[in-house]
C-alpha cells in the first residue's frame, strides 16, 4: 500500500486515525493502486474515487478521448497509447478504472512523472482540469501545483483559434504522396502578414538519422515512434512551400476559447509521451484528429477510419462536422513562378527567361526601357525562379543564390511597389474532390464474350478520374480489385488486381526538368497461346518524360523506358522478363471529359521469349464530384476488350 | 544517391552555415544555439526522385530534439518554444533568403514577420520596409557573415532612421 506516517501532513496525526478508520471498510471498493507514491490525504483520495464512481466518470467519452481508449476486436479496451509513462497505473493501457484511480492518487503528489518529469497534475494537465471541473477539488485538501512549464508554454502561442493544414500530395517522396496534415496554432496578435511566426502541432515519426529503404517498410508496420512537436511555421512553409513546391491549404477551424484551450491541454500531455507511427492508419493526420477530439469530445472523428488515414479524408470530415471557418491557400514557390511567368506579356516573358539564364541582361537597353514596375514584375519573378532552384541546396545551388542577389539588388534600386497578383494554385481546394475509395459497375464484352464487372479500389486516384482536388497528372492505386462474371459457360474470375499502381507525369518546359516515372504491381487477365483467360502477375517500373500543350484545353503527352516481369502458367517455364517503352496522351477536352491513348511495345527476352502490342484507349465523363462514367479499351495481340463503367466515390 | 543526398544541405542555410558551426560561444555568428547544424540537414530534395526514404525533414531531425513538446531546454528552445532572446536571431537566420527578397522589394510576409519581433509597431513599419530597401546591398552583405551581424545592422539603421528612431524595440 506504500503509507507511511511521516509522509502524511504536519497535523496528520487526527486524520490518520480517520484514514483508519474509513479505510478499513473502503479500502475494497477504492483499492489505492499498487506502486502509486504516498499520497498526503487518503481519506479525501477516497472521497473523490467515491465520487467518481458514483458519477461513473470512468465511462464517461471525456475521459476515454484523454487516454486513448479504443474498443479492441474481443471486446476489451486499450489505449493507443504505447508510452508507459503516459499511464498512472501499471496496467492503464488496458484498465481505465485502475488508470483513473490512480491518476486521482498522483494528482496528491510532487513527485515527477512522465518523460517530461513534472508533477502529474502538471504533466496530465487535461485530465487534471477535466477531473477538476467534474469533482470540484478542494484546494486545501488537494492543493494545485502551479505547472509553471505548462503555463510558460500555454502563454507563449497566445492562442486565438487552431488552423488545420494540409500540404497537398508530393510524388517524389512515399510518405508525401497522400499529403500531410498538422496545426497551427494562430496567435491573438498576428495578421496575415505574419502568421508564420505561429507555432505548429506536427505528430511525426521520429526516424533514425541514417534512414535507408528499409525504414519505410519499418514505417509501414509501426517500429517507430510517432511524437508531436510545435515547429514554427515558417520552417514548415519552407519545407513545403519551398523546397517540396507543395501547394499548402490552410483551413481554419471555429473552435471556442474553451475547446482550443483543452486542446492545447491535451498536446502538452502528449509530449510525454508517444504512440507507435503506423504509415497507413495512425499516422499524422488520424493523430491530429484525436487532438481535436480532445478539443471537443463529443465529436467523433476517430472512429470513422478504423483502417488506415488518407490525410485529405480527415480534412474533409472535420469540414462536414461544421468545424471549418475560412479555407485559404499557400501557393508553391513554383506555382507562384508559373502564375506569374503566364500572367506576363510577351517581351516581359523574354526578359524573365534572359535574367535567369544570364543576370547581366540588367544592363541592356531593351530592359531597361520597361516601365518601372514591369521591371519589377520581372525580376521579382526572376528571384522566385532563382529561390525555388537555389532551394537545391550546396554547390549545386550556389550559382542560383549569386544571381539571385545581383537581381534583387537590382530590384532594390526600383522603389515601386510589386504588383498583387492574386495566385490561385494548381491543386484545387482538396476537400472538394472526390472520395478517396471507388467502386465500379460495368458490363462489355471481351473477344465477343459479353460480361459484368464490379470493381473496387482502396485508394487514391488515377490519371482518368476527376482532376479538382488531387495532384495534376499523378496517379496512385493502392489495392484495387476486379471481379468479373463471363457469359457463355458461366464463368466468375478475378480479372485484375493492383497492389500498388502509381505513375506521375511531370510536363518538362523552360522551368522545369524532372522526370516522370512509374511503378505497377498486381495481377491482369491476358490471352496467351492456347489459354484464353489466364492470370498474369506483372512487376513494371518505367522512367520517362512528359510535355504539355494547350492546344485544345490542356493536353500532356509521356513517354516510358521500362522493364516488365510477368509471371503466369501460360508462358514457358512460366515466367517473361523484358523491356520495352510506352508513349501516350492525356487529354481534358472539357472540364467533365477527359481521354486517355497510350500503346507500349515490350520485348521479352527472358523465360518465354515473346514480345507484345498493346493499346489503350478510355474515357471519362464526370457526373458530379463523386460520380463519373467510364469507357475502355483495351488491345493486346488478339484480345480485345471494351468495358462500360459507372463509378461511384466513397 | 547517398552523394545527392549528401549534396542536398538547404541552400538557405549554406551562406550561414560556418557561422552556424562556429555558432556555440560566439555571439556574432549565429543564434548562439547550434539550430542551424540541425536545420534541414540531409534534406532529401525532390531532384533525388523516386524511392526516397521518409522524410528525414523538420518532422524527423529538428522536431523532436528541439521543438519536442515537454522536452525540457535544449540551445535554443524550452519545452519546444524559442527562448525570448532566440527568437529574433532564429527567425533571421532560418529565413534570411526570404527575408533578403522581402527587403528588395520592400514588403512581404518575411519582412514584416521580422519587424514585428524585433517590436516595430504596425504604424512604423512602411517605414522600417522603405529603410531595409533602400539599404538592401548593406544588409545582405551583413547577414551574408552571420544572422546576428543583419539583426545588428537592421537594429543600427533602425536607431539612425529619423523615421524610426523613435521606436523603441526589443532586440
Amino acid at each position: 500500500m506504500g503509507f507511511r506516517l511521516h509522509q502524511l501532513e504536519p497535523h496528520g496525526l487526527f486524520r490518520f486515525l480517520l484514514f483508519l478508520l474509513f479505510f478499513s471498510c473502503l479500502a475494497f471498493l477504492h483499492p489505492i493502486p499498487s506502486g502509486a507514491s504516498p499520497v498526503t490525504d487518503p481519506l479525501y483520495l477516497n472521497e473523490l474515487m467515491g465520487r467518481a464512481e458514483a458519477m461513473h466518470l470512468v465511462e464517461e467519452r471525456e475521459w476515454h478521448v484523454l487516454l486513448h481508449y479504443r474498443r479492441t476486436l474481443f471486446g476489451g479496451t486499450e489505449s493507443m497509447q504505447d508510452d508507459p509513462g503516459f499511464f498512472m497505473a501499471p496496467g492503464g493501457k488496458t484498465d481505465p478504472q485502475a488508470e483513473l484511480a490512480a491518476t486521482l492518487s498522483m494528482f496528491f503528489s510532487d513527485e515527477l512523472v512522465g518523460r517530461s518529469k513534472q508533477p502529474a497534475q502538471c504533466a496530465f494537465v487535461a485530465r487534471y482540469y477535466w477531473l477538476n471541473e467534474k469533482l470540484r477539488f478542494d484546494a486545501t485538501r488537494l492543493p494545485p501545483q502551479p505547472c509553471e512549464r505548462f503555463t510558460r508554454w500555454f502563454d507563449e502561442f497566445n492562442a486565438a483559434a487552431i488552423t488545420v493544414i494540409f500540404p497537398s500530395g508530393f510524388m517524389n517522396n512515399p510518405s508525401s504522396m497522400f499529403g500531410h496534415t498538422f496545426l497551427r496554432v494562430d496567435g491573438k496578435e498576428q495578421t496575415p502578414q505574419t502568421r508564420i511566426l505561429a507555432y505548429t502541432i506536427n505528430y511525426a515519426a521520429q526516424l533514425p538519422p541514417d534512414a535507408g529503404v528499409e525504414y519505410a517498410i519499418k514505417g509501414i508496420f509501426g517500429a517507430y515512434p510517432g511524437y508531436f512537436s510545435t515547429i514554427p511555421y515558417y520552417l514548415k512553409v519552407q519545407e513545403y512551400r519551398d523546397i517540396d513546391n507543395r501547394d499548402i491549404w490552410e483551413y481554419r477551424l471555429s473552435l471556442t476559447a474553451p475547446q482550443v484551450r483543452r486542446l492545447l491541454m491535451h498536446t502538452w500531455e502528449l509530449g510525454n509521451a508517444y504512440f507507435d507511427y503506423f504509415f497507413f492508419g495512425e499516422n499524422c493526420a488520424y493523430h491530429i484528429l484525436s487532438l481535436l477530439e480532445a478539443a471537443e469530445p463529443s465529436i467523433r472523428l476517430l472512429d470513422r477510419f478504423p483502417l488506415y488515414t488518407i490525410p485529405i479524408d480527415t480534412v474533409r470530415l472535420v469540414r462536414e462536422s461544421g468545424l471549418v471557418g475560412e479555407v485559404v491557400s499557400r501557393p508553391s514557390r513554383s506555382t507562384l513562378v508559373r502564375r506569374k511567368r503566364t500572367s506576363m506579356s510577351i517581351d516581359e516573358r523574354v526578359w524573365f527567361d534572359r535574367l535567369i539564364r544570364n543576370p547581366a541582361n540588367l544592363q541592356s537597353e531593351g530592359f531597361r526601357a520597361l516601365q518601372p514596375d514591369r521591371q519589377a514584375f520581372v525580376l521579382e519573378t526572376a528571384s522566385d525562379y532563382l529561390l525555388q532552384h537555389s532551394a537545391v541546396g550546396g554547390e549545386e545551388g550556389a550559382p542560383f543564390r549569386d544571381k539571385n542577389r545581383t537581381i534583387l539588388r537590382a530590384r532594390s534600386e526600383l522603389k515601386v511597389t510589386p504588383r498583387d497578383l492574386p495566385i490561385e494554385p494548381y491543386v484545387k481546394q482538396p476537400d472538394l474532390g472526390h472520395e478517396t475509395g471507388r467502386i465500379g459497375v460495368g458490363a462489355g464484352w471481351r473477344n465477343h464474350r459479353a460480361f459484368e464487372e464490379i470493381n473496387i479500389r482502396a485508394a487514391y486516384h488515377d490519371l482518368l478520374d476527376p482532376e479538382p482536388g488531387f495532384t495534376p497528372d499523378a496517379q496512385i492505386e493502392i489495392m484495387s480489385i476486379a471481379l468479373r462474371h463471363y457469359h457463355h459457360q458461366s464463368q466468375a474470375r478475378i480479372e485484375k488486381f493492383s497492389l500498388i499502381n502509381i505513375l506521375s507525369l511531370a510536363p518538362m518546359d523552360s522551368l522545369s526538368k524532372l522526370p516522370s516515372w512509374k511503378v505497377n504491381v498486381g495481377m491482369q487477365t491476358i490471352r496467351y497461346n492456347s489459354c484464353t483467360l489466364c492470370s498474369n502477375g506483372v512487376a513494371n517500373v518505367g522512367l520517362g518524360a512528359a510535355a504539355e500543350t494547350a492546344l485544345f484545353k490542356r493536353e500532356v503527352y509521356f513517354a516510358f523506358a521500362e522493364a516488365e516481369a510477368n509471371y503466369s502458367r501460360a508462358y514457358e517455364e512460366r515466367h517473361r522478363i523484358g523491356g520495352g517503352g510506352t508513349v501516350g496522351m492525356l487529354a481534358d477536352m472539357t472540364d467533365r471529359w477527359k481521354l486517355m491513348l497510350s500503346g507500349s511495345y515490350l520485348r521479352y527476352v527472358l523465360g518465354d521469349q515473346s514480345d507484345d502490342i498493346r493499346w489503350f484507349a478510355g474515357s471519362r465523363y464526370t457526373l458530379s464530384q463523386n460520380w463519373a462514367l467510364r469507357l475502355e479499351y483495351n488491345h493486346r495481340d488478339r484480345d480485345n476488350d471494351v468495358l462500360l463503367s459507372v463509378q461511384a466515390f466513397f | 544517391m547517398k552523394k545527392l543526398l549528401m549534396l542536398a544541405v538547404v541552400g538557405v542555410f549554406v551562406s550561414t552555415q560556418g557561422g552556424f558551426a562556429l555558432a556555440a560561444g560566439n555571439p556574432d555568428t549565429g543564434p548562439g544555439c547550434g539550430l542551424g547544424k540541425l536545420a534541414w540537414q540531409n534534406y532529401p530534395h525532390q531532384k533525388v526522385i523516386g524511392i526516397q526514404t521518409m522524410e528525414a525533414t523538420t518532422n524527423g531531425l529538428m522536431g523532436n530534439q528541439t521543438f519536442g513538446i515537454s522536452s525540457g531546454t535544449s540551445g535554443c528552445t524550452n519545452d519546444g518554444k524559442f527562448w525570448a532572446e532566440q527568437k529574433v536571431n532564429a527567425f533571421a537566420s532560418l529565413n534570411f533568403e526570404n527575408i533578403a527578397q522581402d527587403m528588395a522589394q520592400g514588403q512581404g510576409e518575411h519582412l514584416a514577420s521580422l519587424a514585428t519581433l524585433m517590436g516595430i509597431p504596425a504604424a512604423q513599419q512602411p517605414a522600417f520596409f522603405a529603410m531595409t530597401q533602400e539599404k538592401y546591398t548593406s544588409l545582405v552583405a551583413a547577414g551574408e557573415a552571420s544572422p546576428v551581424a543583419l539583426v545588428k545592422a537592421l537594429n543600427e539603421a533602425v536607431a539612425t532612421n529619423p523615421m524610426l528612431a523613435k521606436v523603441s524595440f526589443k532586440p
